[in-house]
């Protein structure tokens, strides 16, 4: 490995080549932890790093992708591979352009990105999409850290406007016999709804136990709750993921929606349905605790958890999409800055007031 | 009766556990080096003048070194003999005049202080002050002991409240029990007395400690059954609740003035140490001329208390007690914020607590970012370190954009938002707007670089940012003096940044 490596290394002091040096390093990188040192107090730093933190989410996402092989076949694999080819792609070529080193936030962007979509989406769908999400959602901005839009989602929301028909009506219905989608490459060709379009259509309730354990038609990684739940509550325990979002979230979630189904049985369907359809609970756990994109203030998160809670509720009982969660996110994204200038400036009037400092 | 509460705990800070190479063990005296080597800038204050010629013959506790105009503590012999030399040395950036003293083996007698034939109850306030400036005791702490002379820039009568601190919450500790082991504890107790004599308004001590030392808390809470005046406060070990800025709103519930002193408030913070030197001036006119520190890091043969005389080169007791290996940093006081010792020929002084001895890592790990990392250290619960972490220097990663993760407001002990300022500092935009967030009030405890996973060193670019600042006119000082009535504080200026 460590030849290899240097073998890189003296191809691309070549002339010509020398553009792929931030390739090379991230390579090395990858493998090979760092040998830089401390220079000035503290003496000791922390083991973590941006490689561990995005792993972690990886970590995190194992059980929704095994699942998702279950329910759906090795298509799944198939459509991840495409992703980080293309995304990791366009991050190549740009950090190329921009001459800085790869970062490593494609890695959650590529595995998050198609398991938010539908199960028998075609190929090139997936990579245009990601595509769009890595270069217009995070690399116009300047790359990791400065994106204003989770670039999946942004990706996402480009071809769900552009393809309506593959990304609204291409539901399947899971395996869920013996050892499912393990032994096929792509689900049968049965077509159905997903519970929330059930919902908006004949107001019927799929009992709460299937949804838990995803064996009804959706998103590819979105269905299979007590996998996303287990993976949520290991981020929030490494500390990766703060809880606030998530749980005030799920929260606003729950009480707008029973105040709603109080009102309106008909439109707004019952809590714990709402939190176990759809994309929520992914959404809460692996999108909405994206800390870039997401207000970085404590009190910011609370009042960004019921906003998307609202905005979801609103979404799904009022627009003509079943679903809510993808369109809420981006939209507190995009009030992120406001919410967390509102938050910063409270806090720190009383300096400016001449009070205590 | 002194009263116990129930115990506090700061906001933000990390707590230390399980690190490898912990100071354990009973005090143990280190032989008296033959060549000292004795700064006459210790502590607290600003340098002293030499008293004493190249050549002359001192004795041990022979004041060698005084200054009756700037605020300073007199500087003692710590071995009997001949000065052999006066030199100027960089002392971390700053050139201090050191004085050498060769010695005659002549070590057992100290020079007596002043009033040495006194009983401590027959003494007044200001005898004692006299007494303790002498023994240059007085220049411990973060601001000195205010006595008569000119140890501090307040006076003894301003001091209302006197926080003994022996929380522990750094990395490595001197263990307060094996401190005052038997005796001690009672000397221990007999030196706080001292203390609330010399402050004549004084209206409470505080006695700080770690919540987790229940022997050593039921022990000297028997010991102080009738001190009415004496508040027994326990509290959670995290860093950096050491610090005054942090103690003082925990305990006091009262603002600090940041960027100033504590006795600024009328506040004194002191470590269990200073007060044992205290008793030891008083009651055994003994000069201040030895020191307890604590060996602490892996790479020391044996991690020990250790009681030193003052001026002792640090390579005699590295030779003595450090391991073989090639690559070790040594770090004087903490691994926070302590700093690295590259020339061992620097003394012990006053102001040492620690020496610690870590290994320099420059190993790259293979898929590091992969491994359970068993030894590792982390704020966060991403690695299976349950068991002893291994501290080392290596950065464990590359440097990345800030991805406002947060840790560094969520350790931030003092309430500022740090990878906010730092956004401002590299974008070189300086302003007010920078001051409101509080950039002052940074305390410079350097957990934020610590937890950073970017490798950002976020404490260094928020002190650039308060240079900078300072530069283009906007001051601390007017984010603090309207609010505050400070004392001592034409004095405080006066004094160099330390």
């Amino acid at each position: 490995m460590k030849n290899f490596i240097n073998f890189l290394n003296s191809i691309v002091k070549i002339r010509g080549l020398h553009r792929f040096k931030p390739v090379v390093k991230a390579i090395d990188e990858f493998f090979y932890g760092t040998e830089k040192i401390t220079e000035e107090p503290p003496h000791i730093v922390d083991y973590i790093d941006i490689k561990r933190y995005m792993s972690t989410v990886i970590i995190a996402l194992i059980p929704s992708v095994i699942s998702s092989i279950y329910f759906y076949g090795w298509r799944v694999i198939f459509l991840i591979f495409i992703s980080y080819i293309f995304g990791g792609l366009a991050e190549v070529i740009f950090s190329i352009i921009k001459k800085k080193d790869i970062e490593e936030g494609f890695l959650v962007t590529g595995l998050i990105f198609p398991l938010t979509l539908p199960p028998t989406v075609p190929w090139w769908v997936c990579a245009i999409g990601i595509l769009f999400g890595v270069i217009f959602g995070k690399e116009v901005f300047g790359g990791t850290g400065r994106n204003i839009f989770n670039p999946a989602l942004t990706g996402r929301v480009f071809i769900t406007v552009s393809y309506p028909k593959i990304m609204t009506t291409s539901w399947y219905i899971p395996f869920n016999k013996g050892i499912g989608g393990f032994s096929s490459f792509k689900p049968d060709a049965i077509t159905s709804a997903t519970p929330l379009m059930i919902f908006k259509s004949s107001n019927e309730i799929i009992n709460l136990k299937d949804l838990l354990f995803g064996n009804y038609p959706g998103c590819i990684g979105e269905t299979f709750k007590i996998g996303i739940i287990i993976g949520g509550l290991f981020l929030i325990f490494t500390k990766v993921a703060n809880w606030r979002i998530p749980f005030f979230y799920i929260f606003s979630v729950f009480i707008f929606s029973l105040i709603g189904n109080l009102f309106s049985p008909k439109m707004f369907a019952p809590p714990l349905f709402q939190i176990l359809t759809g994309g929520l609970l992914f959404g809460a756990f692996f999108m909405a605790t994206d800390p870039v994109t997401m207000p970085s203030t404590n009190e910011g998160k609370i009042i960004a958890g019921f906003l998307l809670g609202l905005l979801t509720i609103i979404i799904r009982v009022f627009s003509g999409y079943v679903e809510g969660v993808m369109f809420s996110i981006l939209l507190v994204n995009g009030f992120t800055p406001l919410i967390d200038y509102l938050i910063i400036e409270k806090k720190y009037k009383p300096y400016r007031r001449n009070e205590k400092y | 009766m002194a009263e116990i509460k129930k115990y506090k705990t700061l906001k933000g800070g990390i707590k230390f556990e399980n690190f490898k190479g912990q100071i354990e063990g009973s005090v143990v005296e280190f032989p008296v080096p033959e060549r000292v080597i004795i700064p006459l800038k210790q502590g607290f204050g600003d340098e002293v003048e030499p008293i004493v010629k190249i050549g002359d013959k001192v004795k041990c506790g022979e004041i060698i070194g005084i200054s009756e105009k700037n605020i300073s503590s007199p500087v003692h012999a710590s071995i009997s003999g001949y000065v052999r030399d006066i030199i100027e040395k960089n002392y971390f950036g700053r050139e201090t005049k050191y004085i050498i003293i060769e010695g005659d083996g002549k070590n057992d007698e100290f020079e007596k202080l002043k009033y040495h034939d006194k009983k401590f109850e027959e003494m007044s306030p200001s005898e004692i002050g006299e007494k303790l400036y002498l023994s240059g005791v007085t220049s411990l702490g973060r601001a000195g002991i205010p006595t008569k002379f000119k140890s501090s820039f307040v006076n003894p009568e301003d001091i209302e409240y006197l926080i003994i601190h022996g929380i522990g919450s750094e990395i490595y500790n001197v263990l307060i029990d094996k401190i005052l082991e038997g005796k001690k504890l009672f000397n221990f107790v007999k030196g706080i007395e001292v203390l609330k004599k010399l402050f004549t308004n004084i209206k409470k001590v505080y006695l700080a400690i770690n919540r987790y030392e229940k022997k050593f808390i039921e022990e000297i809470s028997k010991l102080t059954y009738d001190f009415e005046w004496l508040e027994i406060s326990l509290i959670e070990p995290k860093y950096p609740s050491g610090y005054d800025e942090v103690l003082i709103p925990t305990l006091l519930k009262k603002d600090f003035p940041y960027g100033y002193s504590a006795a600024n408030i009328g506040v004194i913070v002191l470590n269990i140490r200073a007060i044992l030197y205290v008793y030891e001036a008083i009651f055994e006119n003994k000069p201040f001329i030895e020191t307890i520190i604590g060996l602490g890091g892996p790479s020391f043969k044996e991690n020990l208390h250790l009681k030193v005389r003052i001026g002792t080169p640090i390579k005699n007791v590295t030779k003595e007690y450090l391991k073989d290996d090639k690559d070790i940093r040594i770090i004087l006081n903490s691994l926070i914020t302590g700093e690295k010792i590259d020339d061992l020929d620097l003394p012990i002084d006053r102001a040492t607590n620690h020496i610690i001895a870590i290994k320099e890592n420059k190993e790259r790990r293979f898929l590091s970012f992969l491994r359970p990392n068993f030894r590792g250290y982390s704020y966060t619960n991403a690695f299976l370190n349950f068991v002893d972490k291994y501290p080392d220097t290596n950065m464990h990663g590359e440097k990345r954009p800030c991805i406002n993760c947060g840790y560094c407001y969520e350790v931030c002990p003092v309430n500022i938002i740090p990878h906010l300022i730092i956004k401002f500092v590299m974008k070189n935009i300086f302003d007010e707007r920078l001051m409101e967030y509080g950039i002052f009030k940074c305390i410079e405890c350097n957990l934020c670089s610590f937890v950073c996973p970017s490798k950002i060193p976020v404490s260094h670019y928020i002190k650039e940012g308060q240079h900078k600042l300072i530069n283009i006119g906007c001051d601390r000082s007017q984010c603090i003096l309207p609010y505050f009535q400070l004392k001592g504080i034409e004095e405080y200026r006066g004094v160099k940044k330390l």
